[in-house]
């Protein structure tokens, strides 16, 4: 049984030239039978004839053999559709093995470079950073956390700065800091906002929020803080830190695009908030800060105090408190604390009275 | 001599026209579709996406009746894309960290590290633009016959860069010689089968696009010249004591200040002047070089409209805008309603309120949908209203006056091409469509 079609219009491209030869159509024994000018017919079987997608329009739709990728039947005759069962069948794909090779050298390549080479370069040559580089580095960053904090979108987060408050601040902060190995070119800033947290720059800047303060019973408690954040000033990892936020924010803007980049930007910015540095590091501040404490004759107890505080306070909610609970030695931490007070000693407020009432109003 | 020029003479060629068939509603309907499935992939389906949109438009454009193909697969295109990720992501990582570190070392201060960031990036998305559009054109068939580009990235890559600098020396009087040279760098490279194409013409023409804009520039710059200095707007009596003097007593301020401030006008019209007469030149530049593209005994024409494309550009994006403002406004009011007033900040969400409840939680789900449903949307209607319009209009405007050389055409070989547009899509380069 032969069925013929209406080849006007129609056209055949052999995939060498571009040059369009009339055909007359006719389905036959499960084979497209198409007879070309030149008196040749070509058998195309019906299984493996494909219809081309995404075609726009309804004028002319185009056919293919599976088993010629070059060769082309253009077709104006819509009623020839209805012989073709594996029209819309798949084409028989290629290459998923090296797709899956790249994919995995890809997500590979990415994780080496964040978890591994941008620390390791990072980490070297943050020991070549003259401090006024250091000092720059630290203050570009504090613009950026400042202006990312920021609910309104207009002027970055203000700092506070209520004359009595900050001079109790530095206050505090010249007891902390004193003899031999003082600390240069340390500043102290209460940023104005609800956020747990303190946290440490490149450069000797050292961030403290509102909502810390107002979070402390006393002002050693602030003091327990600062003198860790001193800690790791002194032991410059926030210059590595900050570093490898560097290194890492090109990657991840280009892996997800620009859309998600700014998320990226925030994502790091984060990071850089709750600083998540080693185990020793942290005990190393932890260490330093003792030394400070005592040295300004108030008890490194409260060190413990201030953990134990926003333990209490938190849930999930608390930035420091998560920051602490990445370590798991958080009750250790606490315990070594309480112990690294001397019982015999006669520790005293860090500030009176009138100069902590007036820390606490540094926002106002 | 060739075949083409002993047996056809150059005048009784017949001219070839371009037809254009879809139908923006199923364009609107492929887009929603493929745009969705985007979303629900997080952005995986975009290769599948740009593979059936591309498909449909060459489908659409028919020179003597018979469509353009897309041959382009999107697995190759995410295979591409990982490719270009291995490879930026170590230029990029440690590229950037090294700046930084020289930055903030020797010149204390961020700015040259964005700077030469930046500027190493720029002949990276030279490189990417070309070899996006060899990919492209390597997998565009007309008749079964396959396009293609030679692979000369690199040379495109420094010529691109060295034109940029000519053109901002120059203020941007060179611009036209740039826009040239480089159509013409990789016009010369640009094969259909077996026939090379050849850009004539000569650079000088094309300021002949760049007159409207030229105008407006000429309309911004003398009238700034004319309120500002020969005979002011903002009046210098209102300066002067007596003047503030005499506002406050006839209580007529600032329209006594003002001197003939209707001119003012002048500012916005020359504004508008500007931006249309940079599509005018982008568009109308296209045209003229079309005038001038040939292969042998193919030559190829256009007479598309500046003012029409235009036209498509300001319609198309003010409607596509337009309902990106709602969909932002309405976003803006839902999330003001579930989470109050400080609750778009992002970092509230995470750090501060991280302990909401689950009704919540599910809201803050389908505030993530919808904000992806706005820019699935943005995209759709940019598709359907600027680059729908756009490419039915270039197609039908350009046409094929001499032909007979298409006879002597014949195959080329599959350009092979692993990484695909990857760079081009690492670094949003933004390849046309």
């Amino acid at each position: 049984m032969s069925r013929g079609f209406d080849g006007f219009g129609s056209a055949y491209f052999n995939g060498d030239r571009p040059v369009g030869e009339e055909v007359s159509l006719h389905l036959a024994n499960l084979n497209l039978q198409i007879g070309l000018d030149d008196g040749n017919t070509l058998f195309w079987p019906v299984k493996d004839i494909r219809l081309l997608p995404d075609i726009a329009g309804k004028k002319g739709y185009v056919l293919r053999l599976t088993t010629d990728p070059l060769a082309r039947l253009y077709l104006t005759d819509r009623s020839l559709m209805t012989y073709l069962p594996s029209a819309h069948s798949k084409t028989p794909g290629k290459g998923r093995r090296k797709l899956l090779l790249w994919a995995l050298a890809a997500i590979a390549a990415v994780a080496l470079q964040i978890a591994v080479l941008v620390p390791l370069l990072a980490d070297r040559l943050a020991a070549f950073i003259p401090p006024s580089g250091e000092r720059a580095l630290g203050a570009a960053t504090l613009d950026q956390v400042r202006r990312v904090l920021d609910d309104t979108g207009l002027d970055p987060l203000a700092y506070c700065e209520n004359p009595a408050g900050v001079a109790a601040l530095t206050q505090m902060t010249t007891s902390l800091n004193q003899g031999d190995d003082r600390l240069e070119n340390l500043s102290v800033h209460v940023l104005d906002h609800p956020m747990k947290n303190g946290f440490a720059l490149p450069g000797g800047y050292i961030v403290l929020f509102r909502g810390l303060i107002d979070q402390a019973e006393n002002p050693d408690q602030i003091a327990a803080v600062l003198a860790h954040e001193m800690g790791h000033v002194s032991t410059r990892d926030p210059t590595r830190h900050a570093l490898r936020s560097a290194g890492s924010i090109g990657v991840l803007g280009l892996v997800f695009g620009d859309f998600a980049g700014g998320a990226a930007v925030l994502f790091l910015t984060e990071r850089l908030i709750s600083a998540r540095y080693s185990q020793q590091a942290e005990t190393e501040a932890d260490t330093f800060g003792y030394t400070r404490l005592d040295a300004a004759n108030v008890s490194p107890a409260v060190m413990g105090d201030m953990f134990d505080l926003l333990r209490e306070a938190g849930g999930d909610a608390n930035q420091l408190l998560a920051h602490f609970l990445s370590h798991p030695m958080l009750s250790q931490r606490i315990d070594a604390a309480r112990a690294a007070a001397d019982a015999s000693s006669n520790y005293a407020p860090i500030l009176d009275g009138t100069a902590w009432a007036a820390l606490q109003k540094i926002c106002d | 001599m060739t075949d083409a020029l002993l047996t056809y003479p150059k005048t009784a060629a017949e001219g070839m026209s371009v037809d254009f068939v879809g139908r923006r509603g199923a364009l609107f309907w492929l887009a929603l579709k493929t745009g969705f499935f985007t979303i629900l992939t997080l952005g995986f389906y975009r290769f599948w996406m740009k593979t059936r949109l591309r498909r449909w438009y060459w489908s659409a454009i028919r020179p003597g009746g018979h469509p353009m193909e897309y041959v382009g697969e999107p697995l190759e295109k995410l295979l591409g894309f990982f490719i270009a990720v291995v490879i930026l992501t170590f230029y990029i990582g440690i590229v950037n960290l090294l700046l930084m570190f020289l930055s903030f070392s020797v010149f204390s201060t961020a700015s040259f590290g964005y700077i030469a960031s930046f500027a190493g990036v720029v002949p990276l998305w030279f490189y990417a633009r070309y070899r996006a559009r060899r990919y492209v054109l390597s997998r565009t068939r007309w008749r079964g016959v396959r396009f293609g580009l030679e692979k000369a990235a690199w040379g495109y890559t420094w010529r691109a860069v060295i034109h940029w600098c000519v053109t901002l020396v120059s203020l941007g009087t060179l611009w036209p010689r740039m826009t040239f040279h480089l159509e013409k760098y990789v016009t010369d490279r640009t094969y259909f089968g077996s026939a090379r194409l050849h850009q004539d013409g000569h650079w000088t023409m094309l300021y002949r696009a760049a007159v409207p804009f030229i105008v407006a520039l000429l309309i911004l710059a003398t009238s700034t010249v004319w309120m500002l200095w020969f005979d002011p707007v903002f009046g210098s009596e209102v300066l002067s004591i007596s003047g503030i003097a005499h506002d406050i007593l006839t209580d007529d301020t600032l329209v006594y200040s003002l001197d003939k401030p209707e001119r003012l006008f002048l500012v916005p019209v020359a504004l508008v002047g500007i931006v249309y007469g940079a599509i005018h030149y982008r568009f109308v530049s296209k045209r003229l070089m079309a005038g001038y593209k040939s292969a042998e005994g193919i030559t190829s024409a256009s007479r598309l409209s500046g003012p029409r494309v235009a036209f498509i550009y300001t319609f198309g994006s003010f409607i596509a805008y337009s309902v990106l403002v709602v969909g932002v406004a309405a976003l803006a009011i839902a999330g003001l309603a579930v989470f109050g007033p400080s609750a778009l900040v992002f970092l509230d969400l995470g750090l501060e309120e991280a302990s909401f409840d689950i009704p919540q939680a599910v809201a803050l789900a389908l505030l993530v949908v919808f904000y992806l449903s706005i820019f699935l949307l943005w995209n759709v209607l940019y598709n359907t209203f600027v680059t729908f319009p756009l490419m039915r209009h270039l197609a039908r405007t350009t046409s094929l006056p001499t032909r007979y050389g298409l006879r002597y055409v014949s195959q080329r070989a599959r350009d092979e091409f692993a990484e695909a547009e990857g760079f081009a899509e690492a670094l949003d380069v933004g390849a046309a469509i």
